[in-house]
């Protein structure tokens, strides 16, 4: 049907085709009913913002313009104390591998104490994974800052929070993946009389370090960008640096070290896109 | 069946032969697997030692790690659980009312948490709507725009939203507005990018059927695209709320708003049990929000959306 025979049919025969057809044109309560939620949504949106007090932004502006000016104007770069930024760096990747390493080992043991197959005893079960959901339920950065508060400030804190919520994510894919593996290998295991650590070992383990070691890789890739921000609670690495230089006021400082860090993220990215890729990919199939 | 039993000599040979190819793999293998071993240990070492974790260290923190869960945890006693305050006003210590004193300030900094969270995917969800279909490779009306809008909407989600609530705070002050701006950034950024790939999965024959009676680009898009993708994009928004409420319980740790920063008080100022109150109310809060909007996305889009 082209725009011509469109605009040539009488506005009766329009009506009658709708009438026809009423599931595909709407009529007119389905038409009030999505206008309605349109307004409640932009009623809410526009009251919210006046609750939130959206007027400051207004009087902002002068204080923005000059943050956002000194984020892009650079000056006296030479006494930017470069080996500290690359050393607060090289800590947060540091930390994030540490934490995602210690994380996997844990889940390494725990993903068999959460899995229907392996672990018989429900009350078993259902304790390990009501105590994994408290581990993930917790955000990271809250467990920074309690475990700044208990071992002090410094990347131990960081390195352990990372790990408890690390833990508590990976222990259950772990257990999803040993949940969904192929029984025979594991019943032919068996059958040679082999005992539960031999099960485990060579028919349980095989199928899943694949999945285990991917899973672990793309933690490690999402633990060195929450790394970064673990710093801000005192928990070490970038984030420390960059906190520090924001409240002394020195934004061109704090542009850099987050230049820096994106790239980083970036480089990391691609390196365990290439790992995976290559290698587990391998291993998978 | 019969040759499988059948021991002849030209058997021998072909066992030796697989026995020698098995050889050869296994030492090509090995050669590789040495120098990813020794990699790893390089990486591991060099890691211990950059960020300090000693064994003397680890030793000592440890102990401390279980005294303070210790000395946060709700210190109840049975027999006055259910007491409420008494003629003068004070709660017993060790019922529940003297644990929860701050129950009603709790209660009030999630609600505003919640409508931060909300506020913020409203916001962020339409500008991601906005910028979604110059940013799909199908729908750019030409290669600067779409490179220049996937570029902004990368760096807009490359950010952590803590770091532009730290920026916020310092542009318009304390209070959940950084909070909301800073979230409604980041959501815009994410949402934008999954909301392009469901773009370019989207087909083009109704597209071509506007452009073929002489529709512009902007019906092209309203009539031939957004029908198809606003059950996934209602859905994507669902998970990003899910997603946003987590964030703003966070954001209020430099100072955004919310019950973040009532948390980081409670934690930095105290070692008692007003932490483990308020971590649980967050807690439970962020699960029931999830079961709920869990239910809200099956109810509007159907099981079939989620593979």
């Amino acid at each position: 049907m082209t725009a011509m025979t469109i605009s040539s049919m009488a506005t009766h025969e329009i009506e009658a085709v709708q009438r026809a057809h009423p599931g595909v044109f709407g009529g007119n309560r389905s038409r009030a009913i999505a206008t309605a939620v349109w307004l409640a949504i932009i009623a809410y949106t526009i009251g919210s913002l006046w609750y939130f007090e959206i007027w400051k932004l207004a009087y902002a502006s002068d204080r923005t313009w000059r943050l956002i000016s000194n984020f892009f104007v650079w000056k006296d770069m030479e006494t930017w104390q470069y080996a500290n930024i690359y050393k607060g760096i090289a800590q947060t990747l540091a930390m994030a591998f540490l934490g995602t390493l210690l994380g996997s080992c844990a889940a390494l043991v725990i993903g068999f104490f959460a899995a229907r197959n392996t672990m018989p005893s429900r009350i078993v079960r259902q304790l390990t994974r009501r105590m994994l959901d408290v581990f993930r339920g917790v955000d990271q950065l809250v467990w920074g800052l309690v475990f700044v508060r208990a071992v002090g400030l410094g990347p131990l804190a960081g390195v352990m929070a990372i790990f408890i919520s690390d833990m508590g994510t990976l222990s259950k894919l772990y257990a999803e993946a040993i949940e969904n593996i192929d029984r025979k290998q594991v019943e032919g295991v068996r059958a040679t009389g082999a005992g539960p650590i031999q099960i485990v070992r060579f028919g349980y383990i095989p199928q899943v370090l694949p999945v285990f070691i991917s899973q672990s890789l793309y933690f490690f890739e999402s633990s060195t960008r929450s790394a970064t921000i673990l710093g801000l609670v005192g928990a070490g690495g970038i984030g420390m640096i960059i906190i520090e230089r924001f409240r002394a006021n020195m934004f061109d400082q704090v542009a850099f070290v987050v230049l820096n860090v994106l790239v980083c993220i970036f480089v990391i990215d691609w390196l365990s896109r290439l790992i995976r890729e290559r290698f587990i990919g391998e291993l998978s199939r | 069946m019969a040759n499988a039993v059948e021991y002849t000599p030209s058997g021998d040979a072909a066992v030796s032969q697989f026995e020698r190819h098995r050889s050869d793999l296994i030492r090509s293998r090995r050669a590789m697997n040495m120098l990813f071993v020794g990699g790893f240990l390089l990486v591991l070492f060099a890691s211990i030692q950059v960020s300090q974790f000693h064994p003397d260290r680890l030793a000592s923190g440890l102990p401390r790690i279980f005294e303070y869960f210790g000395t946060i945890m709700p210190n109840l006693e049975l027999d006055k659980l259910f007491l409420g305050r008494g003629e003068n006003g004070r709660a017993v210590p060790g019922s529940i009312t003297f644990w929860y004193s701050d129950f009603w300030v709790y209660i009030r900094l999630i609600f505003e948490t919640i409508l931060m969270a909300l506020t913020a995917t409203i916001l962020g969800a339409a500008v991601a709507f906005l910028l979604c279909f110059p940013a799909s490779r199908n729908l750019a009306p030409n290669s600067v725009i779409y490179a220049l809008s996937r570029r902004f909407m990368e760096f807009c989600r490359g950010v952590p939203e803590i770091l532009y609530a730290l920026v916020l705070v310092f542009a318009v002050g304390i209070g959940p507005l950084a909070g909301v701006l800073a979230i409604a950034i980041h959501t815009a950024g994410a949402l934008g990018k999954l909301f392009s790939e469901v773009n370019e999965n989207a087909s083009m024959r109704p597209v071509e059927g506007i452009r073929g009676v002489g529709g512009s680009w902007f019906e092209e898009i309203r009539y031939g695209i957004v029908p198809q993708i606003l059950p996934n994009f209602t859905s994507y928004t669902l998970l990003r709320f899910e997603i946003n409420v987590r964030a703003s319980s966070i954001v209020g740790f430099v100072g955004a708003g919310g019950i973040g920063q009532e948390l980081n008080r409670v934690i930095s100022l105290y070692s008692d049990d007003r932490v483990v109150a308020v971590l649980l109310l967050v807690v439970l809060t962020v699960t029931l929000i999830d079961l709920l909007s869990e239910r809200l996305r099956m109810h509007f889009i159907g099981k079939e959306n989620f593979r």
